[in-house]
């Protein structure tokens, strides 16, 4: 009871702070890989806590489709700079005015979001396919 | 510069094959416009060919015809070289394409269904061949080389119900297919030890060639290729198992292309290997023994696609060991090699026919063994008057009797050999054996002949005569002779007027070296007129061959043993292979790691044996720096220690966990947080998944605690030397000497920004890690992330899904924990 509740909290603490080392990744301990396993140990926890039910509440959908557009986002943004004559996987970067605040944007984060859907795709697949072979 | 010559010829090579794709677009039976298409191909070649020649001449052996880019980043392309050697063979090919096609139609007879499959595998066969003797990059010259492979596997492996027309097919595959890996590891070892990519180049600088240990052993490895596709003892053995092939195809594959492929590859080595030391005895000893073999052999054989065959063997050996002989001519600056190219098509203007012949024989008296074919001569129908003379005609110049082309290519040869001789007394032994090979043919003659005609000298048994090929035989049938007779013919037209076959050869015939053959080849009676060594080898040949044929000496099948050493070569290597799987492939985790971790400790030993300085301990180590650090590591020693000590599973599994969380807490006293960061979550993940594993794994079996010390002894040794390497790698980096950035540093400095180094390109990034992941060695992590894509969709396959587990509900008994499988 105290774990589901306290899942109940964590786990959206852990999406944020997932997001944050994937987007901070560049500059500060982080990246995507990271991220990706942190974001798993969120939903695995949550899955063990609540159950499959409510964890495919959680997830509608299979996370083969998380690796599919994971590795289809990476590949494209490796690809991408082929279309402007570049050699593959050269990434560009921007720097956004917003108000007062600058928001340095690189491509390379594209590519890192890329890596964490797989590595979400991969670990929670892979641990919600075993445990329904426990479950059963 | 773009001409249009390489497009001429790539047309020229392309033709047969298109046109015997065209013919599958056919349906049904239209008989006649499938012959006319398939027919097209080889003419539009030799006419393609008789154009280039027209407009552009032979070109030299050392000037490239024309070039069409094609992967130019590996300087792969299709250029091609109609030199002498190259215009003639492609003739030669083509030419006989189209006699082929032909008769491929009578043999056939109506048949729809063959002739449908058979069109396009030759077409195929003949662009092949059209490609391996027209191209100039050696790349290039291989892949028509393994082509031709293909389309005869394709092609001797015909009849699908025969299942050891399968076998020889497979064997024929097998052994020209090793050769031709040997040839490409040989062209390979030589282009990238000289640069020399293309035939004209090779032949262009041949002088300046070094002949080291390298251009040697590339050039031995060409030869074994050369001599698997040539039939050449002692792996001659597929070219008489490729009998079971259909008739018009052993008659294209003996007389013209495929066999014939390994003796063009030494006519276009010759120019530029000739003088190495190796060429003459290597050549010469192998071509000499598989002559002599292959015509003995052919003596003791009744069948006559057999006794062909082994004529066929014989005149390779020969073809081989003349051109091994011509190296005497690079090295000596003589003679001893003439007419290379005449010696060939002397052989295919009367194995074609022989062999077309035999095909027209199992049509129309259904017989193919000397004895079946007793009194031929007499037997009533036209069809088979005229193919017996055809088969005496041919079998006349077989014997190299005088009058025909192959009598002036045997005194050629026999010339060459007296000549070789004078060089170097051994080599008459060369002489020796070919007189005894041509006696042979003599006598093959004799006994044919005297069969044919029925005398009493014949070959005859009790054996009864049986029925005509099941093949139907229509109004096509005089194609079944036609074309041999045309081949024939050439052979007493350039036997008898000199003059015709030196005006066609004279051009292309590169090696003329002897004065008295320049002006071209003599009149038939010439070596009459003016006697020498050579006619008297003819006359001698000749004698001991008709004593021979007339005697029954070797009348009975005689057996190659080398019949033996495919089979069991064959099964020895499946055996082999099959016990090599199971005792690599244990199945055992821990004995692939042991194998894993072995290699690696062996590797780096290997280094630090030849790097003694990889032992010393790095300068300014300092040890304890950190107490925290050296606390974490001794939990870390401690977890693996006790590890092997804990036997339940689970227990195990924590264990390993503290041991992983100790590293952790290491990097976060070393300060990489990104590390320890992941390393952390991996951690709670993997503990997760082993405990799901092990939960579904069934209950392990106690086995025998054994062996326990090699495994301790070899875990402690890994571990030392990977914690070693670790320490001297981490230090490494700081310690260089010269200037040049470790990789580290290199990282370290561009993550943000970039230098010259990089083009003035950073990852604009801070962290150092993370920029190396993403970005300076995104490519890896593409990689990474694909591989762990494809081992989650691994998982997913083979653990059967959530539904179709449902399924199979209710024939599971289920028991206590969890299902056991």
């Amino acid at each position: 009871m105290i774990l589901r509740t306290a899942v109940r909290f964590i786990l959206p603490l852990t999406f944020l702070y997932a997001a944050y080392a994937a987007l901070k990744g560049h500059n500060g301990p982080g990246g995507g890989f990271i991220a990706g396993l942190i974001a798993s140990v969120g939903l695995c926890t949550y899955r063990m806590s609540y159950g499959d039910r409510a964890f495919h509440r959680l997830l509608p959908i299979h996370p083969r489709w998380l690796v599919f557009v994971g590795l289809g986002l990476a590949a494209g943004v490796a690809a991408l700079p082929l279309l402007f004559g570049q050699p593959l996987l050269r990434s560009a970067s921007t720097t956004l005015h917003l108000g007062g605040a600058d928001v340095h944007l690189v491509s390379a984060t594209a590519f890192d979001l890329g890596v964490l859907l797989v590595v979400v795709g991969v670990a929670v697949g892979m641990i919600s396919r075993l445990g329904e072979e426990l479950d059963r | 510069m773009v001409t249009a010559a390489p497009y001429l010829i790539l047309a020229a090579v392309g033709a047969p094959a298109l046109s015997g794709l065209a013919t599958m677009l056919l349906g049904g039976s239209q008989r006649l416009p499938r012959l006319t298409l398939a027919a097209a191909g080889p003419v539009a070649s030799v006419a393609l060919l008789a154009i280039h020649l027209g407009r552009h001449g032979v070109s030299p052996a050392d000037t490239p015809t024309g070039t069409i880019p094609w992967v130019p980043s590996l300087q792969l392309d299709i250029s091609f070289l109609v030199d002498g050697l190259g215009a003639f063979f492609a003739l030669l090919i083509a030419g006989m394409g189209v006699v082929v096609v032909l008769y491929a139609r009578a043999y056939f007879g109506p048949d729809d269904a063959s002739l449908a499959r058979f069109f396009p595998t030759l077409g195929f066969f003949t662009s092949a061949m059209l490609g391996v003797v027209l191209a100039d990059h050696l790349l290039l010259t291989v892949l028509f080389w393994e082509l031709t492979a293909i389309s005869s596997f394709l092609l001797i492996g015909w009849d699908r119900d025969d299942a050891d027309a399968g076998k020889r097919a497979m064997q024929a595959f097998f052994t020209t297919g090793l050769g031709g890996l040997a040839l490409l590891g040989g062209i390979l070892l030589f282009g990238s030890h000289t640069g020399i990519w293309r035939w004209s180049r090779l032949i262009a600088e041949a002088t300046t060639i070094s002949h080291d240990g390298t251009v040697v052993a590339a050039f031995v490895l060409m030869f074994v290729g050369a001599a698997t596709k040539s039939a050449q003892w002692p792996l001659h053995d597929w070219l008489p198992g490729a009998m079971k092939a259909p008739t018009p195809v052993s008659a294209y594959l003996h007389s013209a292309t495929m066999v014939k492929a390994g003796v063009f590859l030494l006519g276009r080595m010759l120019p530029a290997f000739g003088a190495l030391a190796l060429w003459l005895p290597l050549l010469v000893s192998i071509g000499a023994v598989t002559m002599l073999l292959g015509a003995v052999l052919a003596l003791g054989q009744s069948d006559l696609k057999r006794i062909f065959a082994y004529t066929t063997v014989s005149h390779l050996g020969l073809l081989v060991a003349m051109y091994g002989m011509g190296g005497a001519s690079t090295a000596e600056g003589l003679m001893a090699i003439d007419w290379d190219l005449t010696q060939i098509a002397s052989h295919a203007l009367y194995k074609a026919p022989l062999f077309l012949v035999v095909g027209a024989l199992a049509h129309l008296v259904g017989a193919r063994r000397l004895p079946e074919l007793f009194g031929l001569w007499h037997r009533p129908g036209t069809d088979t008057k005229v193919v017996a003379v055809v088969l005496l005609l041919s079998g006349y110049a077989l014997a190299g009797g005088p009058g025909t082309v192959s009598f002036v290519a045997k005194e050629l040869f026999f010339a060459a050999t007296t000549h070789a001789a004078g060089l170097h007394p051994l080599l008459a032994v060369v002489g020796v054996m070919a007189m005894a090979a041509a006696a042979c043919n003599v006598a093959i003659f004799v006994r044919l002949a005297t069969t044919v005609l029925g005398s009493s000298a014949g070959v005859r048994d009790g054996s009864a005569v049986p029925e005509p090929d099941a093949h139907g035989v229509d109004r096509w049938a005089f194609m079944l002779w036609a074309p041999a007779a045309a081949l024939i013919a050439l052979q007493y037209l350039g036997g008898l007027v000199p003059s015709l076959w030196n005006r066609t050869f004279r051009g292309i015939e590169v090696n003329v070296n002897d004065g008295a053959f320049a002006d071209g080849l003599p009149w038939a009676w010439e070596p009459f007129l003016h006697p020498g060594m050579p006619l008297l080898m003819s006359m001698v040949a000749i004698g001991v061959g008709a004593v021979l044929g007339f005697s029954g000496w070797m009348r009975r099948d005689l057996v190659d043993v080398h019949t033996r050493i495919w089979p069991a070569s064959y099964r020895g290597i499946l055996q082999g292979g099959h016990r090599l799987f199971h005792s690599v492939q244990t199945g055992h985790v821990r004995h692939y790691l042991a194998v894993v971790f072995g290699v690696l400790t062996l590797c780096i030993g290997w280094a630090a044996w030849a790097d003694p300085a990889m032992l010393r301990p790095p300068a300014g180590m300092a040890p304890l720096e950190y107490p925290a650090g050296l606390l974490l590591g001794a939990v870390v020693c401690a977890t693996a220690i006790a590890l092997p000590m804990v036997t339940e599973r689970v227990v195990r599994v924590l264990v390993l966990g503290a041991s992983g969380f100790a590293v952790v807490g290491l990097y976060l006293v070393y300060q990489a947080p990104d590390l320890a960061l992941t390393q952390l979550m991996f951690e709670i993940i993997s503990v997760i998944l082993f405990l799901l594993v092990l939960r579904l794994l069934p209950r392990p079996d106690r086995r025998p605690r054994i062996r326990v010390l090699p495994r301790l002894a070899l875990a402690s040794v890994v571990g030392i030397t990977i914690g070693w390497m670790t320490l001297i790698a981490g230090h490494a980096a700081d310690s260089r000497a010269d200037d040049t950035p470790t990789l580290g540093a290199f990282f370290e400095a561009h993550s943000l920004q970039g230098s010259e180094l990089t083009d003035g390109r950073g990852g604009e990034g801070r962290n150092v890690v993370n920029v190396i992941l993403v970005d300076f060695r995104g490519f890896d992590t593409l990689g990474e992330i694909t591989v762990l894509a494809t081992a989650a969709l691994g998982v997913w396959s083979m653990l059967p899904g959530r539904r179709r587990h449902r399924e199979e509900e209710d024939v599971r008994v289920p028991t206590g924990q969890g299902t056991q499988r």
